[in-house]
Parts: C-alpha cells; structure tokens; sequence
C-alpha cells in the first residue's frame, strides 16, 4: 500500500501528539533518570575519545614546537655535515611560508657529573651533545618558554649548558635512573666529546616540556661547538618552522627545487613513529569505548521503552482497536526515544563545553607527553551524536515492535 | 488444543437496532464481540457489513475499517491515561486526519452529548467510572461508527451510573438511529435493547424482542 505525503503528515502529527502527551504527563522521575544517563553515557564517549585527542594533538604539538620544528634537513647519508649552511639558511628563509630557520651541530660526548667534587658517586652518561644559535632557535623551538630552573642560552655563552629534566634528573623526570640523578643549576658538569676535547660547563638552565623526547636533549652554543669540533659554518640539521598554511611534505619538492638535492629532507612526523603507533591504538581503544558508551545508552533508551510498552500494553492494544496504526504507534515510541537521546546529547554538549573543557584548560592531565586538556574533534563529536540518534532509534523501535505484532485480545486481556 | 468458541452462529441487524448479547459465563458472547467488531480474526464464517465481507480483509484495511466505521466501548474504560476527556474523544478523529478545529469542535458536541461537557480538561484520574465510561462512549462514537460495541459496559460502574451510561445508549439508538451491540450478562439491561441474541455453549440460544 502506497502512502501519501498527507498520510505521512498525519501520521507524524498524531505520534508527535502521543509522545507529547507521554513526555508532559508521563511519570517526571523516569524522564529525568532516564536523560540523566543518556547524559552520562554521551559524556562519557565525548570525554575519552576527547583526552586520548588532546594527548595525540598534544604529542603532535610538542614534537614541532620543542623538538623537531616543522621540517628537518639532515646530511646526505654519505656525509657527516651540512656544507655552507648559512647561505642555505638565507635561502630557505626566502621560501614563502618558511617562519624561520635554525643550524644545529651534533656530537657524541661522556656527560660527568660529580655532585661532591670528591670522585665518589660520579654519573656518567653517554649521550649526543647538540649546539643552538640561541637567537635562531628561538624563532623555532619554544624550549625557552620551558625552563623550570636557571635561564635559556644567549648567543655569546661559551662555558654553559642547558639540559631537560630527563637528563637533568629530578623535576619529576620519567627516566631519572638513567639521568644525571639531580644536576643542579651552577652545578658543574664536563662532557669529553668523541673527538677526544674536554670541556667543562655550569648548568645554566634545565627545562621540562613534560615531553620525554624534547626532554632528553643537552644543548651548548653554536660557537662553543664549533671551537670543540674546530669548524664552521656547516651544521649536523637545520630546522625549518613553517606557518601552517601547507602541508610540511610540500615544503620538501620546493626545497628539492631551490637546490637541496642531496640532503635528507624529514618532516616531524618522520621523527615520532612510536607516537603514530601509539594514535593507532587510541584509534581502537575510542572505537571500543564508543561502542560500548553507544551500547550503554542504547540499552538504556531500549530498557525505559521497553518497560514503557509493557507497562502499556493494554492501552497498544486499546489504541489498535479504536483503530490505530501499528507504524504511528512504533513511530510514537522512537519519537520518544530520539527526544531521550537528543536532550541527553544536549545536556552532555552542555556539560562538556560549559564545565569540563574550561576545567581541563585550567587542570590540564600530565601525562608522559605534556599537559592534555581535551580536544574536541568536530567529527568525532558529530559521529558520536548520529550514532546516538541511530542507537535511539535502534532502542525504540524494538520494543514497541515487538509488543503491537502482539494481537489485540491478547495485548488488552492478557 | 483448539476450543471451538462459536458455532453455527448466523443472524442480522439492522441499521439502528439496539442489541443485548446474553449468556452464561463462558458461553461465547464476548468472543462474538470481538469477532464482529474485528479484534479477533475468525477461523471459518463471515462477518458482513453493509454487504461486504469484512472478515477477509486484510490487517491494515480492519485497522481502517475499524477507525471508520467501528466503535468500540471496553468493559475497564480504556482510556489513555496522558490525555485528558478532550483529547481522549477527539484522537480517532485526529487519526483520520481531520484539522484540529472539526476534531476539536466534534469532540466538544460528543462530550455535551454524552454529559460530559463540564469535565472535558480534566484527566481520566480525576473521573469517576461513570464518567470515564461516557467519555469512552464519546470517543467511540465521534467518528460517526456504524456500529457501536459495548463490552459489559456497566460492569464496574453503580447502580446510578449503570442508568446513566444505559439510558445514553437507549438515547443515541433512538435519536441517532445508532447501531449498538452490548454484551451483558445483567437480565435488566437487556430492557434497554430492541433484542436479546441468547448465545448457550457457542451458539445461538434464542432471540428474544424486547421492544
């Protein structure tokens, strides 16, 4: 049988009616329990999908602000160094897009650090020593804005060293066994380079980016590297921070074209693989928290309709004999279980934009990759509403199907 | 195992006729009803109205036919318990798609009809069972039935409601020339009808004319 739009429409107009009347004259504590757990199970799919987003963006956030910039140009795999490198910075810096960029020197040096001065309990700690032009690498890194103790670098030092807390020690360092167990500022420390040099540095400043790669490096200056290696003008990586505007990978073909041919050309996500691993798995873990948060609330929609139809079997049966369709009844019960699901979600958007979002900027979680607040993801956000609807409508339709197949002798007397 | 509830059962009303179905418990009366009023589908038999079969229609088109042409008074009221008097008569019109202000305006003459205009806002808690059972019959009646069947109507009502409902009956058949099927099993009530179906283990007992 073929319907037509004014039989839809009335139909819809008498299923809105029912479930209006339902909804206003229906018992108010069952109504409010039951958008209270809506409210939950939606905040609570919102709430994990977006902690394990904030961490992920956290993760992505620290890796090109404190750690690798946007883009990293490393040697030809044949050579040890960048040659000419101040000319290729100037040119970089001409490419449109390019914010800045900044030359580092690596080295392989023996860290040493004795607390008392008197040759007892002496750390020692093999590691790559890496050289900063101060004023350039803070137009790339943000590692200046993370000191917990002492001052950043100037250009001009030549017998200080900076250090994160992983090297550091202390500060709440996740790796303080392996770490110089608590060097402090002032404190002195030598390094023997691989070259064989000596040198011995103060600890001018130690940060904590909370992330553990940015976290395990030891910068000196440019020029204190170049007096220790005895060269000039060449670098180990140059970093290069873009605006944002491109994708980083584009970056490569116009720095292929403007004649870095030999170089390696990196972007930071070449540099994090474990994290890409570790998105992969928040991936799933949302997948399965979703699931069973839409399961949760699915269930609990179904529960309330199906108690509903079987607490009202009669009146179905009485609404058939006066010759009432089965699809407007079933209508009428989805209808009331999308309205559920739509002032739970409501509530839940409410909560978390009003109460948690503002909470978490303010208390952001520490987590082993920096400070996370959540991230809201727009479709994470639309997905997890739709699948609600679609749950809800899943959970009211079941039961009132079920109970009007019912014959109408049976539904009525039992 | 099957109980065969009716049998050899044939008779015919005619249009404005009062009448009483009467029995003994388990005699089959109330399963005549729900037979006729299409509630129950048949074994084997035919129900006609105005010519037509209308035991062989399909589940959609006795869902239609029974908004159209049936009304249907049940024993407990049964009425929907969100909706007020008002909302309870004028929803079988809703359902047929009339626009609020005709659904609104019969409901309103069916409800002064059956006494009941003075209580129309009021929720079906706040009615006595003599009113209830008048706003149901209202409600079965304003989509203008052909038939209207009445299930032990005055079972759980008193004495003085019990006329009430009856002599409204008794009033719509005479004024309205409305076809009414009542079941009963109180030998007085049957004084209200134009005729009695005796109905005795499943078949036809006896007819008797009361008026």
């Amino acid at each position: 049988m073929r319907l037509s739009i004014k039989d839809i429409w009335n139909d819809l107009r008498v299923s809105i009616f029912l479930v209006y009347k339902a909804i206003t004259r229906g018992n108010r504590f069952t109504l409010i329990l039951t958008i209270l757990v809506t409210t939950l199970a939606f905040i609570n799919i919102i709430f994990i999908s977006s902690i394990m987003n904030g961490a992920i963006t956290k993760a992505y956030q620290q890796a090109q602000e404190n750690y690798v910039s946007n883009i990293v140009i490393l040697p030809d795999t044949d050579e040890k160094y960048i040659t000419q490198v101040q000319q290729l910075k100037t040119k970089i810096n001409t490419l449109p897009g390019v914010v800045s960029c900044s030359s580092r020197y690596a080295q392989s040096g023996v860290l040493r650090y004795d607390p008392d001065k008197d040759n007892q309990d002496v750390r020692e700690k093999a590691w790559n020593i890496k050289s900063i032009n101060p004023t350039e690498e803070v137009k790339v890194t943000n590692l200046q804005n993370y000191m917990v103790a002492g001052r950043y670098l100037e250009e001009n030092d030549r017998d200080q060293i900076i250090m994160g807390r992983e090297i550091s020690g202390g500060y709440g360092a996740s790796f303080q066994i392996s770490s110089l167990k608590g060097a402090q500022i002032g404190d002195e420390v030598s390094i023997t380079y691989g070259n064989g040099v000596n040198r011995s540095y103060k600890v001018k400043g130690i940060y904590n980016t909370y992330f553990p790669l940015a976290d395990l490096n030891v910068f000196i200056t440019e020029k204190e590297m170049e007096s220790v290696i005895g060269i000039h003008n060449r670098a180990s990586e140059v970093l290069i921070k873009t605006d944002g505007s491109v994708p980083e990978r584009v970056y490569i073909d116009r720095l292929r074209t403007m004649g870095i041919e030999k170089e390696q050309i990196n972007v930071w996500m070449d540099f994090i693989g474990y994290i890409s691993g570790l998105t992969q798995t928040f991936d799933i873990v949302k997948s399965i928290v979703t699931f069973i948060g839409l399961l949760v609330a699915g269930v609990t929609i179904f529960i309330v309709i199906f108690i509903a139809t079987v607490n009202r079997r009669r009146q179905i049966g009485i609404l058939k004999a006066i010759g009432m369709k089965e699809r407007i009844i079933i209508m009428s019960y989805i209808f009331q279980a999308i309205f559920y699901a739509i002032l739970g979600v409501t509530a839940g958007l409410l909560i978390i934009h009003l109460f948690l979002v503002p909470y978490f900027i303010r208390h952001p979680l520490p987590m082993p990759i920096g400070l996370v607040s959540l991230a809201l993801v727009r479709q994470d956000m639309a997905l997890s509403i739709l699948s609600m609807i679609v749950v809800s409508v899943v959970a009211g339709f079941i039961p009132s199907w079920m109970v009007t197949r019912q014959n109408i002798i049976k539904a009525i007397w039992g | 195992m099957p109980v065969e509830a009716l049998k050899g059962l044939t008779f015919e009303i005619q249009q404005g006729e009062f009448i009483a179905v009467m029995g003994p418990s388990g005699s089959g009366k109330s399963t005549l009803l729900h037979l006729l009023a299409l509630l129950d589908d048949p074994t084997s038999g035919s129900i006609f109205v105005d010519g037509t079969d209308i035991s062989k229609l399909s589940s959609s088109q006795k869902t239609t036919f029974r908004l159209n042409k049936l009304g249907y008074v049940f024993q407990e009221y049964a009425l929907l318990p969100e909706l007020n008097a008002f909302e309870n008569v004028y929803l079988p019109l809703m359902m047929l798609g009339a626009p609020a202000r005709d659904y609104e305006k019969a409901a309103r003459v069916m409800l002064e009809t059956v006494g009941m205009g003075k209580r129309a806002r009021h929720l079906i808690s706040q009615l006595s069972g003599g009113e209830q059972q008048r706003v149901a019959i209202a409600r079965a009646l304003i989509n203008k039935s052909r038939i209207l069947f009445a299930d032990e109507p005055c079972a759980n009502l008193d004495s003085k409601n019990k006329e009430i409902v009856l002599k409204l009956l008794r009033q719509l058949c005479d004024e309205l020339r409305q076809t009414i099927i009542m079941v009963t099993h109180e030998q007085e009530q049957r004084l209200y009808a134009d005729r009695v179906l005796w109905i005795k283990d499943g078949s036809m007992d006896r007819e008797e004319k009361v008026r």
